[in-house]
């Protein structure tokens, strides 16, 4: 009976009754269960953090710089406590500056630098660095304790072609460690080691290429420092932008163009294409053309693949999208039983790298061996999927480099170029750079299958959709469903998801029986492209900016005079004069794949060793 | 030797000086013979045999107990451990111990200013004050205390190099301590929160084999002991032992089936474990491990002792024990089932087949009978409370034979293995009702709170403050017991209330089966050929410290030592035997244990420790575990307990406050 009485008092609590308090003197009201930090940023209070993340709940309690003072309505006796996790309580009093709570926080960012290799001139987020805000914040003005050997044997994994770890910056805030198991449920980071040579690695000590990172830079979004990041290859844009015998081919994912801007004062969301294009004729680039244009060019040969699926007894359903690479990286390590659930259509990037090395080559009478494809893309992952061993052709890769949109930003910025004094120009590609309404929302969530059942629906009735904004299939939830209405083509179920944990449950759904499905957009990133982990970062928040890109997009489609992917004429005439039909040899030849079964072996421990490591821990 | 070490009569520890709890002692300026002696101090006195304890440092302050002990020496080792026992989590306890202790070996080396002082100072109390954990609040006590009252101490043995004073530390924590096998539970539950569940399992594994019984039906000395429940409701500690154990099930072959033990042993030093109980499957796992040629002899023909047929099916699925014993055979141990000890096989007749060393964790399967008129084991309907469970889960539940039961049944007792009747009768065909009969209050019942629960969900009908004064027998057959109301008294030296009955209170209870599930006694017949062992005067082996009995070379452990009790408690004196049984084997001496000696003396220091959460702490309730609606699992004897998922795991284990407390004794030798 007894024991349950807290348990009461909780759930009363946790309806959120009405208390007053006190910070630094002045009364403010909040509701029970909320912490000392939520009530201060309540009122305006500014409290310094580091580990903490409220847009994923993330507390971990571990950086220990939000102390307050705090004393308790019943007690005279003053606590120094973190407010990210302390409960504010009926007439406790919280004092946020006194002189011990700034010393005190203080010294604990003097001790996470001691810790900390402080390289910050050559580090990746000098600048934008939340460490480095955080020591500006508490007023620290020298270091005193520096034992480089606290932190130079911590790992540096440069392993994995999307992303760099340089554990010898980690600040043990957990962040990638609660978006990897939590948002994304694919858990491949843990930590290892204890004391100060305790690290977030890959499951196993594995380098992170060979883990089971799916590489989509989640993590890096949310690392306060420069110890999750892309991996830079600015140096190779470089050679090819300066090598005058090479031709420099460059595409640009739907979401940079209203994400780039951030790092240059625009509004955010704001579509930047045409200063982009100015730009990169600023750097030399010989040919610019468009990932939405294929973005199109996907639709035509991933919606005719659903459509001859459909007609096909036998054939698997329900079929996948495959334009995100870290989607098709989880398939391939955690559920190899569903490869074939994959649409064999290869992703926007990788079919204008191919295209590009073919159809315009020919048209433009480019030797494709002087050519190089550059990509900007939002996507850390997009990095991996590049270099996969598909996607070459005579001997050369399709895409043969890809930065991420932070990457770009930087060359921007280290060629003196500025986005911001850059005036609009416009594509002058015939070829391979116009594009419909529904290339331009691949970016978002759900931007893929919008298109998809823009096209399928014209295919199937011969009428365009009357609605051509398919709200159904829009919004922040990340699971969303639909039935699309093809007349006499019959009834076609369809959904999109956002996240793979999202996508674990519905895949564990379709392999229990339980799913009516037919056709399903997967994008890793929470959003889509839009929030991928190569887009610009927001310190102290996640995906902050998300819904500012999102509508950016939709703004795109709105404004094109042509917004179905098969009314692109650029899209024609491919067809016409190259590719002759969506699923014809051409096709099938250079914009569609395969998938490999990768499943990570459990690897198989004997007790022996694992007690060897526990008890080297103690 | 300093003359405070001579032993006159009980000669206890004085401290010379130290602080604890805020309380400073300081007798230094008195004559070593002039201190009182302190009964709570009483623990201090001698590490080992002949070897004093100079110095402690724990959580809560530090003693000094001769004027020889180098405290500056001390506080420096003991914060080098603390340093080396940081999780590495947070700053403070990560960078803070360590810029600590690098500045407390160069003051002992190089010796140093005031300012060095102060700035040691400032560094203790940001750990002390901003760790995220109890190792963290608490390690840097000692330095705290020793800086603000003496000081001056310090400041004297700066700069004379360290004088290397031996040190023993020893890192626990409440629910450790508790344990009696002592798991490191805060590690394990360390290991789920950080994903690696392996580790976990292997933290487990350090102690004992049958992690997914003890997962399911340990009694939680730990989570009695959990300080969570200052906060809200205690770690859900015995349910995250099961999620470990059944997330890495079926992975016993490939962790044990090439292992290979640390040294190699004289294959003629056989051991042979008498009974496969979980003091035995403890013993022999732990001396397989060591390297020893181990047989296992066991009574019945399925193995795991009251595990497998004192728990029923739907508290622990068969299944489930007998993939977990199956790591006997994996290690290359040997299981004989069907040899009866005094009937196929003797200690004797082991001895002479070349055996160097017996374990008997042969268990207490006797019943005690309720000693009224008219009872008789021979009654039809009559059936003790451990042959019940036995018949029902041999045969009826694993072969399926019939088993007759009555239409009410009357159980006597309050106990696990009472409830573990009434309950799973109420499962059986044709019975209608179930009673149960206990002379205490159901306050009082040494019963899971939860097995309680679950009885009354699932209609089993109490009678508290009640007990059977006679048995009413018509044509040989039971049709009812006579009860009386009893009343409870005052309360007696053992901390329980008296109990006497009610005068010309007695009422019938008509029923037609009686379960005594009162206690139960070894099986003396078991030694009819062995008769020089000793017995206790509650009818147990005897045995000395080590476990052995008063037969060299054969060691006891379980309930046959103890009498009924606990799983945890049986598989800790497997354990313990088993370092004993090595010990006696390969050195001829059983060696001192140093971190048992350690959790004496945090026993011995507990009374003077203020251990409350003293701290706002946000409230995060426990994980509720599902369970079969009461309707459904009257019924049937599937596990009534559904596991947690992996995200309910994470959450339970975010939940543990880590309560770690690193001690150290600095000691002569």
């Amino acid at each position: 009976m007894y024991a349950l009485l807290p348990r009461l008092l909780s759930n009363y609590g946790a309806i959120g009754y009405s208390m007053k308090g006190y910070i630094n003197n002045k009364e403010v009201s909040f509701e029970s269960g909320q912490t000392i930090l939520e009530v201060a940023r309540a009122h305006n209070k500014f409290i310094p953090t580091l580990c903490e993340l409220a847009d994923i709940n993330h507390r971990p309690g571990t950086c220990r710089v939000c102390l307050v003072d705090v004393k308790r309505e019943s007690e005279s006796e003053h606590h120094i406590l973190p407010s990210c996790m302390t409960p504010m309580e009926e007439g406790m009093a919280v004092l946020t500056r006194t002189t011990e709570v700034r010393e005190k926080q203080r010294l604990q960012v003097e001790m996470l630098l001691a810790d900390h290799n402080q390289d910050c001139a050559t580090c990746i987020r000098h600048g934008n660095c939340e460490l480095q805000d955080v020591a500006q914040f508490v007023g620290l003005q020298q270091t005193r304790y520096s034992f480089p050997e606290f932190y130079q044997n911590r790992s540096r994994d440069f392993s994995s072609p999307s992303i760099v770890r340089d554990m010898t910056k980690c600040i043990r805030c957990f962040r990638c460690v609660n978006i990897c198991r939590k948002l994304q449920g694919v858990d491949a980071l843990v930590c290892r080691e204890d004391g100060l040579a305790i690290e977030i690695s890959p499951r196993d000590n594995m380098p992170l290429a060979e883990s089971g990172c799916i590489s989509c830079g989640q993590c890096i979004t949310v690392c306060p420092v420069g110890a999750l990041a892309e991996k830079d290859e600015i140096e190779q844009a470089l050679d090819y932008l300066y090598d005058p015998e090479i031709v420099t081919v460059v595409q640009f994912a739907p979401a940079v163009r209203v994400a780039v801007g951030e790092e240059f004062g625009f509004k955010l969301g704001e579509n930047v294409e045409g200063k982009m294009i100015a730009a990169f004729r600023e750097l030399g680039v010989d040919v610019i053309l468009d990932t939405n244009f294929t973005a199109d060019l996907v639709i035509m040969e991933e919606g005719s693949e659903l459509l001859a699926r459909l007609k096909d007894k036998d054939a698997v359903l329900p079929m996948f999208t495959s334009c995100c690479p870290g989607w098709v990286n989880f398939v391939e390590k955690y559920y190899p039983q569903m490869l074939d659930n994959l649409s064999t259509a290869r992703s926007p990037q990788q079919c204008l790298g191919s295209m590009a090395k073919t159809y315009l080559a020919q048209k433009m009478d480019i030797d494709p061996a002087r050519m190089r494809v550059i990509s900007i893309m939002p996507c850390t992952a997009k990095k991996g999927e590049a270099g996969r061993d598909d996607f070459n052709h005579e001997g050369m890769r399709d895409v043969d480099m890809v930065l991420t949109t932070r990457e770009f930003a930087r060359l921007l910025k280290r060629e003196g170029v500025d986005l911001a004094s850059m005036e609009d120009d416009s594509f002058d590609n015939p070829w391979m750079s116009d594009y419909s309404g529904a290339g331009a929302i691949f970016g978002n969530s759900g931007g893929v299958m919008e298109a998809a059942v823009r096209t399928v629906h014209k295919v199937v009735t011969g009428n365009e959709i009357e609605d051509i904004e398919y709200t159904q299939v829009r919004g922040e939830s990340s699971y969303r469903k639909a039935t699309v209405d093809l007349g006499e083509g019959g009834k076609v179920n369809i959904a999109v998801i956002h996240t793979l944990k999202e996508a674990r449950k519905l895949i564990e759904q379709i392999e229990a029986g339980r799913s009516d499905l037919h056709f399903i957009e997967v994008m890793a990133c929470p959003g889509g492209c839009v929030c991928g982990g190569g887009q610009p970062v927001t310190k102290h928040s996640y995906q902050g900016n998300r819904g500012m890109r999102t509508s950016g997009l939709f703004s795109i489609d709105k404004k094109r005079k042509v917004r179905q992917s098969h009314n692109n004429p650029m899209i024609a005439e491919i067809y016409k004069s190259f590719l002759g039909e969506p699923l014809g040899d051409k096709s099938h030849h250079l914009l569609h794949t395969k998938y490999t079964n990768r499943q990570l072996k459990r690897t198989s421990h004997s007790m022996l060793e694992i007690w060897q490591e526990i008890d080297d821990k103690s | 030797m300093p003359i405070e070490n001579i032993t006159v009569g009980g000669c206890m520890a004085k401290v010379l000086y130290g602080v604890w709890d805020k309380t400073v002692f300081d007798n230094r300026h008195r004559q070593i013979f002039e201190i009182e002696e302190e009964e709570r101090f009483s623990c201090f006195d001698e590490f080992d045999k002949g070897n004093p304890i100079r110095a402690f440092f724990g959580g809560h302050g530090f003693f000094v107990f001769e004027k020889s002990a180098n405290l500056l020496s001390g506080l420096t080792q003991h914060m080098q451990r603390v340093a080396e026992e940081s999780c590495g989590k947070c700053t403070p306890c990560r960078v803070g111990t360590q810029i600590i202790r690098r500045k407390l070996e160069r003051l002992l080396e190089q010796s140093g200013t005031e300012s060095d002082l102060d700035e040691i100072a400032e560094l203790a109390e940001q750990v002390h004050t901003t760790s995220l954990c109890g190792l963290g609040q608490t390690a840097a006590i000692p330095l705290i205390e020793a800086l603000t009252h003496f000081k001056e101490k310090i400041k004297e043995e700066m700069g004379q190099s360290a004088v290397k004073q031996p040190i023993y530390s020893y890192v626990s924590a409440p629910c450790i301590e508790a344990c009696p096998s002592k798991v490191d539970v805060p590690k394990y539950i360390d290991f789920i929160r950080d994903g690696k569940f392996t580790h976990s399992m292997g933290v487990i594994l350090q102690k004992y084999p049958m992690v997914a019984t003890c997962g399911r039906v340990c009694v939680r000395f730990c989570e009695q002991a959990c300080r969570r429940t200052q906060v809200d409701e205690a770690v859900g500690i015995k349910t995250l032992k099961r999620f470990v154990a059944d997330h890495e099930r079926g992975m016993i072959q490939d962790w044990f089936s090439a292992y290979t033990p640390a040294e190699k042993k004289d294959p003629a030093l056989k051991v042979a474990v008498i009974g496969a109980g979980p003091a035995g499957i403890s013993a022999a796992y732990q001396l397989l491990l060591k390297g020893y040629h181990v047989d296992m002899f066991e009574e019945k023909s399925v193995p795991g002792g009251m595990a497998a047929t004192g728990i029923p099916e739907y508290r622990l699925p068969k299944q489930i024990l007998k993939q977990e014993v199956s790591i006997i055979e994996t290690l290359g141990g040997n299981i004989f089932y069907d040899k009866t000890l005094g009937k196929d096989i003797s200690i004797s007749s082991l001895m002479q087949e070349g055996y160097k060393a017996v374990f008997l964790g042969i268990g207490c399967h006797k019943g005690k009978s309720l000693s009224i008129p008219y009872e008789d084991a021979a009654l039809e309907g009559y059936d003790y409370g451990v042959n019940f469970l036995l018949r029902l889960n041999r045969d009826y539940v694993d072969q399926g034979l019939p088993m007759a039961m009555g239409e009410t049944v009357v159980v006597v007792g309050g106990g696990n293995v009472a409830m573990d009747c009434a309950r799973s009768a109420l499962r059986m065909e044709g019975v209608k009702e179930v009673h149960l009969v206990y002379r205490r209050s159901e306050e009082e019942m040494p019963a899971d709170h939860e097995e309680i629960e679950a009885a009354h969900a699932e209609g089993v009908i109490f009678h508290p403050l009640t007990n059977p004064c006679r048995i009413v027998v018509e044509d040989g057959k039971i049709v009812g017991v006579e009860l009386t109301r009893m009343k409870l008294g005052e309360i007696g030296r053992r901390g329980r209330r008296s109990v006497s009955s009610i005068d010309d209170s007695e009422f019938i209870l008509s029923c037609d089966q009686i379960i005594p599930a009162i206690g139960q006694e070894v099986d003396t017949k078991t030694f009819a050929i062995d008769s020089d062992l000793e017995f206790s005067r509650w009818g147990t082996l005897q045995v000395d410290e080590n476990l052995m009995t008063s037969r060299r070379g054969v060691f006891a452990g379980g309930d046959c030592v103890r009498g009924p009790a606990t799983l945890i408690q049986a598989m800790e004196q497997g354990e313990k035997a088993a370092r004993s049984i090595d010990d006696y084997l390969s050195l001829g001496r059983i060696r001192f244990q140093a971190d048992e000696r350690m959790g004496q003396l945090v026993a011995g220091v507990q009374p003077m420790m203020r251990d409350g959460v003293t701290i706002p702490v946000e409230h995060l309730y426990r994980v509720k575990v599902q369970e079969l609606d009461p309707e459904t699992r009257r019924e049937i004897f599937e596990e009534v307990e559904k596991p947690i998922s992996v995200d309910q795991a994470y959450k339970e284990a975010n939940r543990c406050m880590r309560c770690y407390r690193v001690y150290s004794a600095i000691t002569e030798r």
